[in-house]
């Protein structure tokens, strides 16, 4: 399947990002191919300003790489650091 | 100060000697003869104590007291010999400047003087007879039983006598005790855990108390890791606590580690969790650990050999990012429950572990928390087979474990500028698969090995030579040289930047 070919992706934003996104779940139709494409569109369409390299990102329940190809209909959870106690 | 007295004890004269223009209170404690023990008459006492003994541990008992309420000073008083049903027993009293300070001292006294002084009662009663009793054996035979206060828990099929039995021999380490750490501990002790050690090196605080359960506003100014074992002390008396108001470091990671069950993971920092993970990585124990940002969390439970590492899980970025990203984001703001449910999850996972009733998925996955929509969502974790520290040294031979003379607390971090200060070295640059190494842009003597080989990394660091290790980027030789740190080799270094000898694959 060609990248350019547009397809819904279900996003849940965690932490700093969920309060930046200031929702929980968003799904969205979109062409990116990867997980880090993905994320440079929110942080356009969503206002987010954290830092992409420092994200885990999960899709399906299952950590991935950035890279990963997405696919119609993937549940992606982008992960930021959290260390408080 | 503390004294044994074999004359009569005179409470007028010991409150005058406490008196001083700074002190705003006195508190007493008398302990009084009684005429009755256990349902028996009693008329006289005779008390015996082991005298150099009782003296030192009446000494040590004062001086704990008076560092742990400063200001207060403390005065204590023993009878020993014939005392008849009225007379005086022993005499605390506490001179400080506020009263809140006073009571809790003089209160805490007592309690220690009769939990430990080696001080024997022999009871006359009318009839005529005469029994000898061990005062802390007394103590402590005449609180609640063991039965009675697990009956609740053992009652549990899943618990029994087995599981009573292994939460009695269970050693657990509890490093950091905040919001997270509260909790955890407070269920650990409850549910029996044999042998609980607490690290904290901070006081206890006014704005802690809306999350930090075991504490309440007497133990503001207090030590966290004493105010919480006496906390646990009292809620159960059937289990060994031990109180560490220490910094959890690099340099005494690997003591503390060691032997240990289960160790939880409460800190508040990436730079102490990757130290204390690294260090269990190492000794092979269970780590289980949580983090909370605001309303939610993550929960982490971590084993050699399954489900990666938590350099899997942040590979490729340095503890200082980490730290300043997530330190950013919270600005220190919590929501209690969160830390509360989180703290309460690590002691369940820890018990369960301890029952030997953890599955397969227990260490393989990460479990995201968020108390605004009381969503769970668990995320498989593997090991990532670029992981510089597990993803290669789960099936490598562990090295020969060794100490250097060098300080295990030094910054693994190096800058270029500290390299020759150091003298002279053995400089390692580590190649990942394709990359390559031209020895001429390298410092003069560097070798070059794949990054793979970790066997080979061992052997060639089992030397006296201070190490250095590079990669291309920095950033795999510093989980590696902490990890060999976390082996006992301590004079290991990482440079800071990557090495422009090592050339990515075209």
């Amino acid at each position: 399947m060609p990248a350019s070919s547009p397809r819904p992706i279900k996003i849940r934003f965690f932490a700093v990002l969920r309060e930046q996104a200031k929702c929980s779940t968003v799904e969205v139709v979109t062409i990116a191919a990867t997980p880090a494409d993905l994320y440079r569109e929110l942080q356009t369409s969503h206002g987010l300003t954290f830092r992409a390299d420092l994200l885990r990102v999960a899709v399906n329940e299952r950590y991935v790489a950035m890279d990963l190809p997405l696919h119609a209909g993937d549940q992606v959870v982008f992960i930021p650091p959290v260390a408080g106690g | 100060m503390f004294e044994l007295t074999e004359l009569p004890i005179d409470s007028t004269a010991l409150r005058a000697k406490l008196a001083r223009p700074e002190a705003g209170a006195c508190v007493v404690f008398e302990g009084w003869v009684r005429n009755h023990h256990l349902g028996q008459p009693v008329n006289e006492l005779h008390y015996e104590a082991f005298d150099v003994m009782a003296k030192l541990e009446g000494d040590a008992i004062v001086t704990e007291i008076e560092h742990r309420y400063p200001g207060c000073t403390v005065l204590c008083v023993h009878r020993t010999g014939a005392l008849r049903v009225g007379e005086l027993a022993v005499w605390i009293g506490v001179a400080s400047p506020h009263r809140q300070a006073a009571f809790l001292a003089c209160r805490r006294g007592i309690e220690e003087i009769k939990r430990r002084l080696p001080v024997w009662k022999k009871e006359h009663h009318p009839d005529g007879a005469a029994e000898w009793v061990n005062c802390t054996t007394e103590a402590a035979s005449r609180g609640p039983k063991s039965a009675d206060y697990y009956a609740r828990q053992s009652a549990l099929p899943e618990v029994g006598a087995t599981g009573e039995t292994q939460l009695a021999n269970a050693r657990v380490l509890v490093v950091g005790l905040g919001g997270l750490g509260c909790p955890a501990a407070l269920y650990l002790a409850g549910a029996g855990v044999g042998q609980l050690t607490l690290v904290d090196s901070g006081k206890v605080e006014l704005s802690n108390l809306h999350r930090q359960i075991l504490f309440t506003t007497d133990d503001l100014g207090a030590p966290k890791a004493e105010a919480a074992v006496d906390a646990l002390r009292a809620r159960n008396p059937f289990i060994q606590l031990e109180a560490l108001a220490t910094e959890f470091a690099a340099q005494n990671a690997r003591t503390l580690v060691a032997g240990r069950t289960v160790v939880l993971d409460c800190t508040d920092n990436f730079a102490t969790r990757f130290i204390l993970h690294d260090a269990c990585f190492s000794a092979g124990v269970p780590l289980v650990q949580a983090a909370v940002h605001r309303f939610e969390g993550t929960l982490d439970v971590f084993r050699r050999g399954s489900g990666g590492c938590l350099h899997c899980l942040r590979q490729n970025r340095s503890v200082a990012e980490l730290d300043a990203a997530a330190g950013n984001c919270s600005g220190g703001a919590v929501f209690g429950p969160a830390v509360g449910v989180l703290g309460t999850l690590q002691a369940s996972e820890t018990l369960k572990i301890i029952l030997g009733r953890e599955t397969a998925e227990t260490f393989r996955q990460t479990h995201l928390i968020n108390l605004l929509d009381c969503s769970v969502l668990s995320i498989a974790r593997e090991a990532n087979l670029n992981c510089p520290v597990c993803g290669r040294v789960e099936t490598a031979s562990s090295g020969a474990a060794r100490t250097t003379s060098a300080s295990a607390d030094t910054p693994v971090m190096l800058e270029a500028a500290e390299l020759a200060a150091l003298g002279p070295v053995r400089l390692i640059a580590l190649l990942d698969a394709g990359e390559t190494f031209d020895p001429s842009r390298a410092v003069a003597g560097t070798l070059s090995l794949p990054m793979s080989d970790i066997a080979q990394l061992r052997e060639m660091t089992a030397t006296t030579e201070t190490v250095v290790l590079t990669c291309r980027r920095g950033v795999r030789s510093a989980a590696l040289a902490r990890l060999l740190r976390a082996e006992g080799r301590a004079d290991i270094y990482a440079m800071a930047a990557g090495s422009p000898a090592i050339m990515a694959a075209p």
